[in-house]
């Protein structure tokens, strides 16, 4: 009896399907917040969420989400079943989401640890005055209010009295009823067995491998579900044990003589004595045996005894069905993944390819006369394995944005809304993959923009219309992979930013460069002014299009996934800000480089090219900077081992026994001056120990193919 | 690895068992003085592998290595405790240490030996006069053991401190920034 009704496993399952319930619902309800009403499909899908939610939710015993859940769910199912004509769609909309809200706020309570002790019931009210506003406005459906109770539970009000049993022990029969609709019937079944399992002296139960066979779930809700008990306890503790619920329709107890008890059920030649000192185990591995026999007494079912008082399932409508074929299609090509187990397997992939190199590059290969032939041939075969293992893990660690695109759409909602601007939403490309850790970071920063946009891009309706803009305020946001980067776009055509005031506002903060006009600046290097910190702060800046609010933020958590961001904008017709982040963090394709003995890595992606320097080429500033001329180009030089105060003896200082890296980022170019070029190689980015404080230009560390640490350049802290 | 620290701990236990007032030190050698190290901080004692240097970082954390796939800091004591730097040789050894979780290697001139000091043999270090010696910070209590004197060391401290206080300091200004 010492065996808990163990939630652990089921709780993660339960999170995760609910929280993706939840999105879909919100797309659902996104979908169609500017209609004037929601279509019959979207008001069954809505209570059908509602319904599994209260329902697994009933299960996990958090009854504030049921509570919510079910609220909802009386509402969409007098939508569905009144078909009323005056519902304010938008309080609805406000009411679903609101709900919607509360059950994510809860879940994340539940997700960390904490108890799901949310106050339900303000919600609940308001949903119950919605839900009179709503029945009673519409006196032409009354009829149809008696049917929309069905779905409230009703407390049995027939009893069958029996003659008390002469012993200390009495005997009851128990019929269950459960909602025709319940998901997971046997579960519940199962729960209420256990309930009763601390107040009984002896116990059956049919149909009996409930916990094993979960297609017994069909009979349980067809024919009702059985329990013989022998206790001491009277009827009313029975009922109390077993409890309301919002799954279970009716309860009957009844009580009866011993020998009946004994006669098992009136059908029951199938049914199993259950020793209470049994444990769980026992009692599966008993209805394992018994599967054998599921067909048969499948058949055997619809003779219910007599005295049986089951209820036909009221109204077993033909959208349920629907409703359970759909998730159940999609799903069965799925299975959810720890990602705990995924970073293993990522950190695993990642030694393979460190050791493959050590392998590959092993200095015994190097032993002149030699005959690799085959070993070359075998080591080709391998890395090609690699690499694609390589991709695979890779591609499951992509996720589309589909779910954080819909989080902006409800931005958007929410505060056009709260403004009153009338704005269009749309979405491109969401189904573009990227990986894991990457939507993490880019889900605030994209929240920014989005907001900004819709705050400070687009014009108020009065503004539209006085500058004469005719089409509909609209925010656009889009995804497209292309050249190993991810490239998302938040588009407004609202008023755009003013080159003029910002500069004005950068000279007010001393921020534009002694002696250089402001017309040598150009459009872009003027945009990135509000990137920083501080600027945006400023009281004037709601004067102008105001950008700028957490813009530095903004560009701090893309530099994390090294990602840039670039804004394009004209004024008078809106503004695109534009996030190019690499698709992968993990492994990158590098360079390895050697200067002042130690080694370094690049990107490959920022090197434009290698190239031999004369010393003709240079250009010496007296200021000590250097410039080269390059086929007509200058381009600023970096000596990568005086940066780094990296002087050892045979740290080279002519440029030209080094080589010359060019590097572009951002459209700016550098470059940079290294010892020499060792090769290009695959490299697994590992962070620098968090002991060594963040040094400007290093990103990060790896482990060469012969065990040694080279150290990965930033190409953007150089500049 | 593992197994090693379990069996440490185990003895531990049993001499914390026999006599509570006792427990182990590792001592090692830098500069003229010898320092003691409570022995459940240490890890392991490597020799000293290549160590890639991190540039524009404090003079005292040397580089990185490269341990069995993990890639640690290593730390110069001599450096740390602002003495003067000191030629590494074979005798060079780096004692791995893990503190709450982050793992260091001490770069130190000498490995000595593991001795057990009894508490009644510690004392705080001096207080009058010379609190504004720098070393001192790092060290909690001097021991007398026969006739020789260890320094014992607090590895917290050792680590981090000043550190922390940096640390603090950016995080602050970040935080502020938002």
């Amino acid at each position: 009896m010492a065996e808990e009704f163990n939630t652990e496993g089921m709780l993660d399952i339960y999170l995760f399907e609910n929280q993706q319930l939840l999105e879909q619902l919100q797309e659902i309800v996104l979908d169609q917040k500017d209609e004037d009403c929601f279509d019959e499909d979207s008001i069954n899908e809505i209570f059908r969420t509602m319904h599994t939610i209260k329902g697994s939710s009933g299960i996990m015993m958090f009854d504030n989400i049921t509570a919510v859940s079910h609220k909802l769910e009386d509402v969409f199912y007098f939508l569905r079943e009144g078909h009323p004509t005056n519902v304010p769609h938008m309080e609805l909309v406000e009411h679903v989401l609101s709900v919607e809200d509360f059950i994510s706020s809860e879940l994340e309570k539940i997700q960390n640890g904490d108890p799901a002790d949310g106050d339900s019931s303000e919600i609940v009210a308001e949903l119950d005055a919605f839900l009179t506003k709503i029945k009673g406005g519409d006196g032409k459906k009354k009829g149809k209010e008696t049917e929309v109770s069905g779905n409230v539970h009703e407390e049995p009000t027939q009893f069958y009295i029996a003659p008390v049993a002469t012993d200390d022990s009495r005997f009851y029969k128990i019929f269950i009823t459960f909602s025709p609709d319940t998901e997971m019937a046997n579960v519940h079944a199962y729960k209420t067995v256990y309930a009763l399992k601390e107040i009984a002296e002896d116990l059956l139960y049919s149909p009996e491998d409930i916990i094993s066979d979960e297609s017994c779930a069909e009979p349980i809700l067809q024919d009702g579900f059985k329990i013989l008990l022998q206790t001491k306890s009277a009827k009313d503790e029975i009922k109390g044990i077993i409890g309301g619920g919002y799954e279970i329709e009716r309860v009957d107890v009844f009580e009866c003589k011993k020998e009946e008890f004994f006669q098992g059920f009136d059908f029951g030649a199938h049914s199993d004595q259950i020793d209470l000192e049994s444990s769980v185990e026992d009692i599966e591995a008993k209805a394992a045996g018994k599967e054998a026999g599921a067909a048969e007494k499948k058949e055997d079912k619809p003779k219910m005894a007599p005295g049986d008082f089951v209820i036909q399932s009221k109204e077993p409508g033909k959208q349920k069905k629907l409703a359970r074929d759909k998730p159940k299609a999609e799903k069965s090509s799925f299975i959810s993944v720890n990602v705990n187990k995924m970073d293993q397997l990522m950190d695993l992939i990642g030694e393979l390819v460190i050791s493959e190199s050590v392998v590959l590059q092993n200095p015994d290969l190097k032993v002149p006369g030699l005959n690799l032939d085959n070993f070359t041939k075998a080591a080709v075969q391998m890395s090609k394995i690699s690499t694609d293992l390589q991709n695979v893990i890779m591609s499951m660690r992509m996720v589309p944005l589909t779910n954080t695109f819909q989080k902006m759409n409800r931005i958007v909602f929410d505060v056009s809304r709260k403004l009153g601007k009338d704005i269009e939403f749309e979405m491109v490309g969401e189904h573009t993959e990227v990986d894991k850790n990457i939507i993490e970071h880019i889900s605030d920063p994209l929240m920014h923009m989005v907001r900004n946009a819709v705050d400070h891009g687009i014009e108020t309706n009065e503004e539209r219309a006085a500058s004469g803009k005719t089409e509909k305020g609209k925010v656009t946001l889009s995804a497209k992979t292309e050249a190993g980067k991810v490239w998302i776009s938040v588009e407004d055509n609202g008023k755009g930013l003013d080159r003029e005031k910002i500069l004005e506002k950068a000279k007010k903060q001393g921020l534009l460069e002694d002696g250089k006009p402001e017309s040598a600046y150009s459009d872009k290097e003027v945009y990135q002014f509000i990137t920083m910190a501080g600027f945006s702060t400023n009281e004037q800046v709601t004067e102008y299009s105001g950008r700028g609010v957490g813009m530095d933020v903004v560009v701090q958590n893309l530099q994390d996934v090294s990602g840039v961001l670039d804004i394009e904008s004209t004024l008078g017709q809106g503004s695109v800000m534009s996030l190019k982040i690499p698709l992968t963090l993990a492994i990158i394709n590098g360079i390895v480089v050697e200067t002042g003995g130690a080694s370094f890595v690049v990107e490959i992606g920022v090197i434009k090219e290698f190239v031999r320097v004369k010393e003709d080429m240079m250009i010496h500033e007296p200021n000590g900077e250097e410039y080269i001329m390059i086929r007509g180009e200058c381009f600023p030089m970096l000596r990568l081992g005086e940066w780094y105060g990296m002087e050892t003896e045979d740290y080279r200082q002519s440029v030209e026994d080094g080589m010359m890296l060019i590097i572009e980022v951002e459209d700016r170019k550098v470059c940079l001056l290294v010892d020499r070029l060792i090769g290009e190689q695959e490299i697994v980015v590992k962070p620098i120990p968090s002991y060594v404080k963040k040094v400007k230009g290093l990103s990060g560390c790896t482990q060469l193919g012969d065990g040694s640490i080279a150290l990965i350049l930033d190409p953007a802290g150089l500049m | 690895m593992d197994e090693l620290k379990r069996q440490e701990e185990e003895l531990m236990d049993i001499s914390e068992e026999d006599e509570a007032q006792k427990s182990k030190y590792m001592t090692f050698k830098s500069g003229n003085e010898y320092f003691g190290l409570k022995i459940q901080y240490v890890n392991e004692i490597i020799q000293i592998p290549s160590i890639t240097a991190i540039p524009r970082t404090e003079e005292y954390i040397k580089g990185l290595i490269n341990l069995r796939g993990k890639i640690i800091p290593v730390i110069d004591v001599r450096l740390r405790f602002k003495q003067e730097a000191f030629e590494y040789d074979d005798r060079t050894c780096i004692i791995v240490v893990m503190v709450e979780d982050v793992v260091v290697g001490l770069i130190v001139e000498q490995i000595a030996d593991v001795i057990e000091i009894r508490d009644e043999n510690i004392l705080p270090p001096p207080k009058a006069g010379r609190s504004d010696r720098v070393d001192h910070k790092f060290v909690y209590g001097i021991a007398r053991v026969g006739n020789s004197v260890k320094l014992l060391l607090d590895p917290d401290k050792l680590l981090n401190d000043e550190d922390f206080a940096a640390i603090e300091q950016t995080n602050n200004m970040i935080s502020m920034k938002e």
